[in-house]
């Protein structure tokens, strides 16, 4: 984000002094700059002390060549690598087509929609143990209220849900859906809202309204800031812990852990920290790449119009 | 007048009747359409927080029951977390109070870290700007659960184990680069001249900041506070690794002690995690209207 | 300047025999916290009464019991670490011997050697690898068999009784095949005859699997000098029938199906909320539990075996109970192992450590046979203590086998056993297929702590 000021003073002429002055400071002068500085410093130490840090002291936890046979050669890692790729594959891109599909549902006007926009926003206002409990429970295959509503409004007698690792799989990305579509959707719904006016009024009496509408004036608008939002997403799902924790523990028999969770299993249960930071690590090539284009398009482009 | 006249309006008042009745079933099917899907909507939101409810209100802490509907109420469980009357609950409203400075603290130093740092990125443009912004967004790279083991052998080397700050510290380092960047964003919809304007009027920086800067930001610091705070209530295995005594724990890491427990009295565990819900739903719900427009970044352009 | 860093200097030695004299009279303890509040309260008293009586300070931490793993795995690991510590769970004390961890409490233990079960002495000893001996680096403070626990009104209910039961392993756990038969003729869809732990997760599904293991001759897995014998005919004949009869109890309906879920806590509350009409689980915690709540369960209507009534094997003779012992440890780096042994001291005379089993309502055993014969234990108004005493410290045990390699724990720790029980129940691997894994598997393990 070069600001066009500071462009043309370089193309000044100066002394040598005053440019590499100029370079280092930009249009910024005396005491102005040292304020700016000043201001930066407290997220600068944040980020040396509490992320930088860490992240250094994790390479080097997970720096030791022997762990990465050892952990590719444990049966649960081969697992938890397809699950964090299905949980990641379907999970991000369902909730977020869900969010958008919403977010155009919600535009619509009416006392209705809002009062309903609150109700389906609680999800994500809740905290997650809360809720994430309370759906393991639901799911336990006796006495859980979902196979309890089965049996008493329809007479079917629902399945162990948690026993098996592609339904318990399957539970586990629907509990993340559940929690998360409202805020992409808030999101996606702040980025129709900021469509101007004048475009989307002009599309209706061009005749562009439905789905071509849709697809012709909005989603193009919106196509930059969907792509930011399954990146960034992508980034959170891959670490997130609580939803395999509280829904499926793991279970059955260790076979729905995705990499955040085998990681702390492989850290704490097995009291192996080193294999755990390693399980992590392995993700690695997969989120670097994904964090440069995000950055990349973060910079180049407008988030919104 | 003439018939083929009469004909031809007949037409097209039959015509006209027609596009209305094609029209109200439109509106009829749009209609239904919304009411089935706000009916699915409704019941997808609500059946995890129902099933909650429901817990809650067992008088025996029976999760073992096979009924849809609350058949005995009880608000037992309720009363004992409040009084503390469980032994699990001994320590109730220290965890939370506990919760509640780690929210506050968290969304206090977010929103001035985070408005520092994007005032002086986005506002005096301070050179290699670009630095501070990557950075934050390198936070990203290993995602917060990944640095969770590292972080806590750290905080045991800086003697800040067992301590609620370092979980601070921690959700601080995730949740201001989001900041920055929503403020940048935000940002950017104030002209800049209402900056200089107030420099030329003699305004030091830390003037502009707190005059200028800050009242105008408004929505996005709400916004951007109330995803602080839900960041950190949300939270749970930070706390989980960094607090391990009673009087630091937090609720969440209080909860958690239930499902350890061979006792069983879920109801209690039911009510404690509505309980802990409250404040952020009321949080969220008394400031969604600036979240919105914060997340507009600017409103609508006429 | 010289004058003034020794004016410093001078300054700093005055100060510190202060600081010095404060820490030869703290110790910092850490201890997980109970399943009962009662477990907490008789150890405050007993540190209360120690300080009284010594005039020595004890920090004591009551660290809830989910943490509890974490707080002792990074303190260790990072050398900040408390005075007094307890091998919760039981095998950090041969895991970190082997990386000299601990601090030699032989002095300590001597002082009721005779008081001590000839199990506890063994459990309390572990194998350094940094001094290449074993010494004893443990206090033994209590124990714990695992019994089994059984719903007397179910049974009854089956038009059954507890007294029928056979006396041999596998007729004994058939018994309760019968029991779930028959509740379900009778309409009774939601009850289960055998709880037994086919799970992945928690101490329960080893325990389990070694009591088979044990009663089927397996008992030789790893002998006292460390070796494990896996290639043993007796061995591998041992585990894969108990593979075979306990995933297929799971595999034929008898075992809840939630049950591959469980954790330790679990099979608890579905034991009490009666899912399943028996279950093979450590300690009295099951009946201890709702001792306050529902007096007439426990009175009444479980029973627990316990000794007798644990089963003999399946030739009639009686099987040593697995016992795992939890010890007082003393890591290295403690800065006040003075204080600390004199606590460990105080805390294992018999008069000490009995009221501290005791008042935790019996949830633990005592590791010295002279205290199983008191009043509390020998009680014949209670159902449960004299039977879970006789077979934890009275009648044969033997220590668990990490005692005699710390790589048993990490076989626990994976829960290795567990996946021959899972494969047998729900994926129809033959018994001989899923042993076989799990023997490889185990032998990976081995070889990473070869013992002189």
């Amino acid at each position: 984000m070069m600001d066009t000021a500071s462009v043309v003073d370089f193309g000044r002429p100066a002394g040598r002094r005053h440019a590499v002055w100029r370079f280092l400071r930009g249009n910024l002068k005396g005491t102005e700059y040292t304020w700016a500085v000043a201001f930066v410093v407290p997220y600068a130490a944040v980020f040396l002390t509490f992320v930088a840090y860490p992240v250094v002291y994790g390479v080097w936890m997970g720096s030791e060549r022997g762990l990465y046979p050892e952990l590719f050669a444990d049966p649960i890692y081969q697992n938890t690598v397809v699950n964090t790729v299905l949980y990641l594959a379907i999970g991000v891109n369902v909730k977020l087509f869900l969010a958008l599909l919403l977010s155009g549902f919600f535009m619509r006007p009416g006392w209705w929609m809002k009062a309903l926009l609150l109700i389906f926003v609680l999800p994500w206002a809740v905290p997650q143990i809360s809720t994430f409990i309370s759906i393991h429970w639901m799911l336990n295959g006796e006495w859980g209220f979902l196979n309890n509503v089965l049996y008493t409004l329809f007479h079917v007698e629902g399945p162990h849900w948690l026993n098996d690792r592609w339904t318990a799989l399957g539970a586990v990305i629907v509990s993340h859906i559940w929690k998360w579509t409202p805020f992409w959707t808030l999101i996606l719904l702040a980025g129709r809202m900021a469509i101007p006016l004048d475009i989307r009024d002009t599309a209706r009496v061009d005749g562009a309204t439905g789905l071509r509408g849709f697809v012709y004036i909005t989603f193009p608008l919106l196509a930059n800031l969907y792509l930011i939002c399954t990146l960034l997403s992508t980034i959170f799902l891959l670490g997130d812990f609580n939803a395999v924790y509280f829904v499926s523990g793991g279970g059955p028999a260790n076979t729905t852990h995705v990499l955040a969770t085998l990681g702390i299993r492989n850290a704490f249960d097995i009291a192996q920290p080193r294999l755990g930071v390693a399980a992590v690590m392995s993700a690695l090539p997969l989120v670097i790449p994904l964090v440069i284009v995000l950055m990349r398009k973060l910079r180049t482009a407008e988030v919104q119009l | 007048m003439s018939t083929i006249a009469v004909d031809a309006a007949l037409a097209s008042a039959h015509a006209e009747s027609r596009a209305h009745r094609a029209a109200r079933r439109r509106r009829y099917l749009t209609t239904t359409g919304t009411t089935v899907l706000s009916l699915v909507l409704v019941v997808w939101t609500l059946l995890p927080i129902y099933n909650m409810v429901l817990i809650s209100l067992e008088p025996e802490g029976d999760v073992f029951t096979d009924h849809i509907w609350p058949r005995v109420v009880s608000v037992e469980s309720f009363w004992g977390v409040l009084t503390q009357g469980h032994w699990y609950l001994e320590h109730f409203w220290r965890q939370f109070a506990n919760s509640v400075y780690l929210g506050a603290m968290v969304t206090v130093l977010t929103l001035a870290i985070g408005s520092l740092t994007s005032f002086s990125l986005g506002r005096m443009r301070i050179r290699h700007g670009w630095l501070v912004s990557n950075a934050a967004l390198l936070t990203y790279v290993i995602p917060a659960s990944f640095l969770a083991i590292p972080f806590y052998r750290i905080m045991q080397n800086y003697g800040m184990a067992n301590n609620v700050w370092s979980v601070i510290a921690a959700l601080v380092a995730f949740a201001t680069p989001y900041a920055i960047f929503v403020f940048l964003e935000y940002g950017r919809s104030i002209p800049i001249e209402v900056d200089e304007s107030a420099r030329i009027d003699g305004a030091s920086p830390v003037q502009v900041y707190l005059r200028v800067y800050l009242p105008l930001m408004a929505p996005a610091l709400v916004a951007v506070g109330t995803y602080a705070m839900l960041l950190a209530w949300n939270e749970y295995l930070y706390q989980f690794l960094l607090l391990s005594s009673k009087s630091s724990m937090t609720v969440p890491v209080a909860l958690a002690q239930f499902l350890s427990s061979d006792q069983s009295p879920w109801n209690y565990m039911m009510a404690t995690a509505i309980i802990y819900a409250a404040p952020p739903v009321a949080i969220y719900y008394a400031f969604r209207r600036r979240m919105t427009a914060g997340l507009t970044m600017g409103g609508v352009k006429g | 300047m010289l004058r003034g860093s020794l004016a410093l200097a001078a300054a700093k030695t005055v100060a510190f025999p202060h600081v010095v004299k404060a820490a030869a009279t703290t110790a910092t303890m850490w201890f997980s916290q109970g399943f009962v509040q009662d477990e907490d309260v008789v150890l405050r008293k007993i540190v209360a009464d120690y300080e009284k009586a010594s005039g020595n300070k004890i920090e004591l931490s009551i660290i809830p019991f989910a943490p509890h793993r974490q707080k002792i795995i990074s303190a260790i690991t990072s050398d900040v670490v408390p005075d007094i510590m307890q091998s919760e769970p039981n095998e950090i004390l041969q895991l970190y011997a082997w990386q000299d961890k601990w601090v030699d409490v032989s002095d300590v233990v001597e002082t009721q050697r005779a008081q001590f079960s000839e199990t506890a002495l063994t459990a309390s000893q572990a194998y350094n690898n940094v001094t290449k001996k074993r010494a004893t680096y443990g206090v033994p403070l209590r124990a714990a068999v695992v019994p089994c626990h059984i719903w007397k009104s179910l049974v009854e209910k089956a038009a059954m009784k507890v007294e029928d039961l056979p006396k041999t392993w596998d007729a004994y756990f058939d018994f309760f095949k019968k029991v779930q038969d028959n509740l379900r003729k009778q309409g009774e869809r939601k009850v289960y005859g055998l709880g037994f732990q086919v799970t992945a997760s928690g101490v329960d599904p080893y325990n389990l699997f070694m009591a088979f293991l044990v009663a089927y001759g397996g008992q030789d897995v790893v002998t006292k000098d460390g070796k494990l014998h896996l290639n043993d005919p007796k061995v591998k004949q041992a585990a894969i029938k108990a593979a075979a009869y306990l995933g297929g109890a799971y595999r034929d309906g008898y075992v809840p199906p939630s049950a591959i879920n469980w954790n330790d806590a679990d099979d608890n509350n579905a034991f009490h909320a009666k899912l399943m009409v028996m279950d093979v689980d450590g300690t009295l915690s099951t009946e201890v539990a709702i001792k306050e709540k529902h007096p007439e369960w426990y009175f009444n209507e479980i029973v627990t075996h316990g000794v007798p009534g644990y089963p003999n094997d399946n030739a009639g003779n009686p099987v040593p109970s697995i016992v795992n012992i939890t010890n007082g440890l003393i890591p290295k780096g403690a800065k006040n192992v003075t204080v600390a042994k004199e606590f460990l001291k105080y805390f294992i005379q018999p008069k000490v450590i009995g009221e501290f089993v005791e008042l935790g309502l019996g949830r633990w055993l005592p590791v010295m046979p002279s205290l199983a014969k008191s009043p509390f234990w020998q009680n014949p108004k209670d159902p449960h203590l004299k039977g879970y005493v006789q077979q934890g410290l009275l009648g044969p045990t033997r220590p668990d086998y990490y005692v005699f390699n710390l790589a048993m724990a990490e076989v626990r720790a994976q829960h290795v056993w567990s996946m021959p029980m899972i494969e047998v129940a729900r994926e129809g691997v033959k018994p001989e297929v899923a042993v076989d894994k799990a023997f490889k598997r185990i032998e990976e393990i081995f070889s990473k702590y070869p013992m002189a």
